[in-house]
């Protein structure tokens, strides 16, 4: 019933993993197949290696969708997102005038929070997937994700910086005491004082003011994040949506595949399943298999060694991904044998994708 | 002893940050340098390598001369402003607080000076604390935030010029910037991804902050099994009437292939950092055994630690070398 293909009748498929496991190439191969298999499909990569880049014909900041011919009927579209790209933009595009812009732009701590709370290139993904899914153009649009430790700092960007300005620590501003649960006891109050102290010592003195001059400067905005947010969260919850678990074996890798599928189903995202790339898969050697070949004994010795090492990390990768579908219990989608390179060019794309996918 | 008291090894999940450390503070204890590893992630492998269950907030001993403590920034927070507020059940639930995570997220830096200024601690003890250790190696964190780490006395140092504060701003930014005393090592892996963000770290590191940083790690080098006319061979045969590639050859061709790959971002990192990189190999079994640590640890002490020339000396004077007292014999 799981089938890789099933990807296909999806409008939204989100590639999700750990860094380096090669998410942005199974998402450009995915995208690849998809054309192949008939669809309209677009990719969003994000930060792709140079040379996928080349493949794909994107170059520097191609942030606008632009078409690659798979053959003379299939192409698909892809595009790249600049992860260097803040809010800046979007501050900009929601401010109300210029002189609230440029107040923002300039806030130490809305520099701090645009690179480091908010996960900009989180946010600057799923704006651009709400962009391109109102354009109706496309049957499926398979979205790479930026390299994120958690699925939360993915998953909860749009609603982080709408829920900034509402939370509580721009209220605790006005009534510190109610931090405390109401307590107004003069010890409190001393704890506050003292607690308050010492963040401004931390901080010389600027950080409260900074927090607040922001929090009034983006009061005035809130309103089209919180639309946006809420729009985005829906859609990454439809029955027309997918995750893409993407992993190596690796052991850090499984790890983190494995606690991404937990906060993806502790979210309500719907799991279509794992794609598991450089997969080694050299099983034990039989008598016949091993002697078969006519080689001089010190070569044949070393083919031998050489292939029982690979064998070793064979079982390895074979124990991993059992404990990955035991751990999560979702479906292994693909298996692609390990590659000495990531693909470089669009005939290496599509090699990849007819180990990924039947074509 | 010469070489330098704190050691930062960083680089991309997964590219064996812990597996160097480990090698390296073991080599370093086998040198008589009361060491300590500093674990920053929470996944627990490096007592593991050392056959331990966990590491603690405070440090333990894994062997002689080795020991190891876990530090976590939200403990760090938590123990900070404890201290500050004094009043332990208030102080609780103020940091459980949503208002307050908000506070000590926004507050730039915050974690960050918490961590250095504990390696301070055990680096330079005040009066009348335990002896310091002679050398601290930070297993971690990624490279994106050791960059941010290791830009945080400075930007702390202007922003708090003066006050208790600011004194140990420019304590730390001292002991950072000091080639002697502090250095960093990039750990990265024979993939794209990985060399092209070890080369933007290290200019980084090199350039804004004006660190020392060592020769680059490059881990899981497959080794070269086969000269170059064997592989030719290798290459050209079984292509005959396309029979099926026989798997022995199959897998020495992968390996050559791997072995190339590797060999050509080797060549990469040199032309770009003009300097060979430390090169560890592809181990094959699951575990890392004591063995390979060893191997790793000599490798990487010549290249990071320079203890060759160094350890001579302490053994024809070694009264020059401090702390060996408290040592246990050498294995």
């Amino acid at each position: 019933m799981a089938s890789i293909e099933g990807l296909f009748r999806k409008h939204l498929v989100i590639c999700v993993g750990a860094g380096g496991v090669g998410k942005t190439t199974t998402a450009a191969a995915l995208a690849l197949a998809g054309a192949l298999h008939a669809r309209r499909t677009a990719v969003i990569t994000v930060d792709p290696a140079r040379r996928l880049k080349d493949a794909l014909g994107l170059d520097g900041l191609s942030t606008q969708p632009h078409s690659v011919a798979v053959d003379s009927s299939a192409h698909f579209d892809a595009l790249a997102l600049d992860t260097k790209r803040t809010f800046d933009a979007l501050i900009e595009r929601f401010a109300p005038s210029p002189a609230v812009s440029t107040r923002i732009l300039a806030n130490r701590l809305y520099q701090e929070l645009s690179n480091e709370l908010a996960g900009s290139a989180e946010y600057m993904a799923m704006e651009k997937l709400h962009e391109l899914l109102h354009l109706r153009r496309y049957q499926v649009l398979i979205v790479d994700t930026p390299p994120s430790a958690h699925a939360r700092d993915l998953l909860a960007a749009p609603s982080r910086l709408a829920n900034l300005s509402a939370s509580r620590a721009v209220s605790f501003l006005q009534t510190p005491a109610g931090l405390v649960g109401g307590s107004t006891s003069t010890v409190a109050r001393l704890a506050l004082s003292a607690l308050l102290k010492a963040l401004q010592r931390w901080t010389g003195f600027d950080l409260l003011h900074d927090l607040a001059d922001f929090a009034a400067a983006f009061e005035h905005m809130i309103e089209g994040f919180r639309t946006r947010a809420e729009e985005v969260n829906r859609l990454l919850r439809a029955p027309s949506t997918a995750f893409v678990l993407v992993t190596t074996p690796e052991p850090h890798t499984i790890e983190t595949a494995i606690s991404f599928h937990r906060e993806l189903l502790d979210g309500g995202f719907p799991v279509a399943g794992i794609v598991a790339n450089r997969v080694l898969a050299f099983p034990r050697l039989d008598e016949t298999e091993a002697g078969a070949a006519t080689w001089d004994a010190r070569l044949r010795a070393k083919l031998l060694r050489n292939y029982g090492e690979l064998h070793q990390l064979s079982r390895r990768d074979r124990r991993a991904l059992r404990r990955l579908q035991a751990e999560t219990g979702a479906p292994l989608l693909a298996a692609v044998p390990a590659m000495s390179a990531a693909p470089t060019s669009l005939a290496g794309l599509e090699r990849f994708a007819r180990l990924l996918v039947s074509i | 002893m010469r070489g330098p008291r704190l050691l930062f090894v960083t680089g991309k999940g997964g590219v064996g940050k812990t597996t160097v450390a480990a090698a390296l503070g073991q080599h370093a204890a086998e040198h008589r340098q009361r060491t300590l590893i500093v674990e920053t992630a929470t996944d627990g492998r490096l007592a593991h390598v050392f056959g331990h269950r966990a590491l603690a907030a405070t440090p333990r001993r894994l062997r002689a001369g080795l020991d190891a403590v876990r530090v976590d920034a939200r403990e760090l927070v938590e123990e900070y402003f404890s201290r500050l507020l004094r009043f332990q059940l208030l102080s609780k639930r103020l940091l459980a607080s949503n208002a307050f995570n908000a506070l000590t997220a926004a507050a730039p830096g915050i974690t960050e000076f918490l961590l250095l200024e504990k390696l301070l601690s055990w680096i330079e003890p005040g009066l009348g604390r335990r002896r310091g250790y002679e050398l601290v190696i930070v297993d971690g964190p990624g490279t994106g935030h050791a960059l941010k780490l290791l830009r945080t006395p400075r930007a702390l140092a202007t922003m708090v010029p003066g006050g208790p504060l600011g004194k140990t701003a420019r304590r730390l930014l001292a002991l950072l910037g000091d080639h002697s005393r502090t250095r960093v090592l990039l750990v990265s892996l024979p993939e794209d991804m990985s060399v092209r963000e070890t080369i933007e770290t290290q200019q980084a590191l090199e350039g804004d902050l004006a660190l020392h940083v060592t020769r680059p790690v490059i881990n899981r080098v497959f080794p070269r099994h086969f000269s170059t006319t064997e592989a030719l061979l290798i290459e050209q045969d079984g292509d005959r009437n396309g029979t099926p590639v026989p798997p022995l050859l199959a897998a020495a061709r992968f390996a050559i292939a791997c072995r190339r790959e590797a060999e050509r971002h080797v060549g990469h990192l040199r032309r770009a950092l003009g300097v060979s990189p430390i090169i560890l190999r592809q181990l094959f079994t699951p575990d890392v055994h004591a063995a390979d640590l060893e191997t790793f640890g000599r490798t990487l002490g010549r290249a990071a630690l320079e203890y060759e020339a160094a350890s001579g000396t302490s053994r024809t004077h070694p009264s020059t070398s401090s702390g060996q007292a408290q040592h246990d014999s050498r294995p």
